[in-house]
């Protein structure tokens, strides 16, 4: 797998498109599981590491999927790194020790860790308000690999995983919102205290302990035993469509109550990006979910929202470095960051030009 | 930190969940020694862990204390280990603990039984004999006995090759 190719491309999830898709980046789920026969991976040794990845990559290979898989034990820090931002590895997996490695679909909607805190972790993730056709997809996936090893499974328990709290059906569902009004008024706090009564934990961008940085939620199911996988969708297919509405609400609050503020606000960061020569990581997320709503609400019309997407993810450190090719301090980054933001917004706005 | 009854340096800290409610307490040694919470006489240079198992046993019950030392025969854990790391050893854990895990189950959960998705196939990992088979071939290695562990890994090889 060519990683360095991966800074000229983007995921699937980041194209901007499917239901809701101006509030719902997109929608993810993930499955724990593990082998029968073995310990979990804190308590393998390193061989067993080592036999439950080539099992795991012989069931792969074997169930026909295309993936790639890559080691992550044979990948230098920055590569590491650049999947952990890609949202195609975890933290966990990025850090952890002994053989490990992840298999990733070609559109980068599927990705399959290995030797993670489980043998497996599954995860499909699409663009968008789309749960049930990521459900479809990562069942039939969980079905191909299954159906060539054993799964550590207890009738009364479900799935069992190294964590009690994935035990059961070991799913995570989740969706990655752009809540920016929200966050503006601060209602965000009461969305939060209503999700935590429902079960349903508040994460940023970058999953767990993180910053919400760019106003990105992450919301997501915290029980997994005791509902089936339907259930569980179903629940929060039922609440992420009201926190759209309060959403939609106060964006068309904010606009009708105080339009030229609102306007100037997001003129203001998307001229600030355009034009900066040095710019820090936590000041370009704030301004471009400034200009991401902007582009929502048609007061920018010469930028594509897929661009402002990536935009998110191309300017984190490990993909600025890889767009560099060399590794760069913190100073150099700034400066790298505010270059590729004014390059690739120039571009957008020369295309949008000779559309009209 | 300094102790919640009197200004002296706190040295023992507990903390307990009653109804989802996180209770800390932190105290000197003295007010612990008043409050019951250390052994009347500890005995000089006792090994750390004799001493929380003996808190553990005279503050929360003799079956939570016997419960801490009980260990996993397949993959060697403590339930004890769990608590502090969070994590199990092996799938075996669920039934060898069952007693301590089933609670916290239905306290995260607020369930105890699956309800979803089987897989097709199904071994039951306790009866698991390739997990139990490398228990026996990791005791076998830590107590330096080669060829018994030989053997075992023929016959793992054996099992995997009639797969």
């Amino acid at each position: 797998m060519n990683l360095d190719a991966l800074t000229r491309t983007s995921g699937e999830w980041l194209r901007g498109t499917g239901p809701e898709s101006d509030i719902v980046i997109c929608s993810r789920i993930r499955l724990a599981r593990n082998l029968a026969d073995f310990p979990f991976t804190n308590r393998a040794s390193d061989t067993e590491k080592t036999e439950i990845e080539r099992i795991c990559r012989a069931t792969m290979d074997k169930a026909g999927l295309e993936l790639d898989y890559q080691s992550v034990v044979n990948l230098d820090a920055l590569d590491r790194q650049l999947l952990v931002e890609r949202q195609l590895i975890s933290r966990e997996l990025s850090t952890g020790d002994g053989p490990r490695g992840v298999a990733i679909g070609p559109r980068e909607n599927v990705s399959v860790m290995v030797n993670e805190e489980d043998h497996l972790r599954i995860q499909v993730m699409n663009s968008g308000f789309s749960l049930a056709d990521v459900w479809e997809q990562i069942n039939t996936l969980d079905d191909q690999i299954e159906e060539h090893l054993h799964y550590a499974f207890n009738p009364q328990l479900g799935y069992l995983t190294a964590c009690p709290t994935n035990v059961g059906t070991g799913i995570r569902v989740g969706v990655m919102l752009h809540l920016p009004a929200l966050a503006n008024t601060k209602q965000i706090e009461k969305v939060f205290r209503a999700l935590h009564k429902l079960n349903l934990a508040v994460r940023g961008l970058y999953g767990e302990g993180t910053q919400a940085d760019g106003d990105f939620y992450q919301i997501s199911n915290q029980q997994t035993l005791g509902k089936s996988e339907r259930e569980l969708i179903r629940n929060l297919s039922e609440v992420v469509p009201q926190i759209i509405n309060y959403e939609r609400q106060a964006r068309q609050e904010w606009i009708g109550q105080r339009r030229q503020h609102l306007h100037d606000q997001v003129s203001r960061a998307y001229g600030v990006l355009k034009t900066a020569h040095t710019i820090s990581s936590s000041e370009t997320m704030h301004l471009l979910s400034s200009v991401r709503m902007g582009v929502n609400l048609g007061l920018i019309d010469d930028l594509e929202i897929r661009t402002v997407n990536e935009l998110f993810i191309h300017t984190q450190p490990a993909h600025l470095q890889k767009i560099q090719g060399e590794p760069l301090e913190v100073d150099e980054r700034n400066i790298a960051r505010a270059g590729y933001i004014r390059r690739r917004l120039a571009s957008d706005n020369q295309a949008a030009e000779e559309r009209e | 930190m300094t102790c919640q009854r009197c200004s002296r340096e706190a040295s023992v800290h507990l903390s307990e969940t009653v109804d989802g409610q996180r209770r800390d307490l932190h105290l000197c040694g003295p007010c612990a020694r008043k409050a019951g919470l250390t052994p009347p006489d500890p005995p000089p240079n006792a090994a750390l862990e004799a001493i929380v198992d003996h808190l553990i046993v005279q503050h929360v019950g003799e079956l939570v204390g016997e419960l801490a030392r009980t260990a996993c025969p397949l993959c060697g854990l403590k339930f004890m280990d769990f608590r502090t790391g969070g994590r199990l050893g092996c799938p075996n854990d669920y039934e060898a603990f069952a007693p301590g895990l089933l609670p916290l189950l239905r306290a995260a959960h607020g369930a105890s039984r699956h309800v979803g998705k089987i897989p097709r196939k199904r071994t039951p990992p306790s009866r698991s004999p390739r997990l139990r088979l490398r228990a026996r071939l990791r005791e076998a290695i830590a107590q330096e006995d080669y060829e018994l562990a030989a053997t075992i890994r023929d016959q793992l090889r054996q099992e995997d090759a009639d797969r």
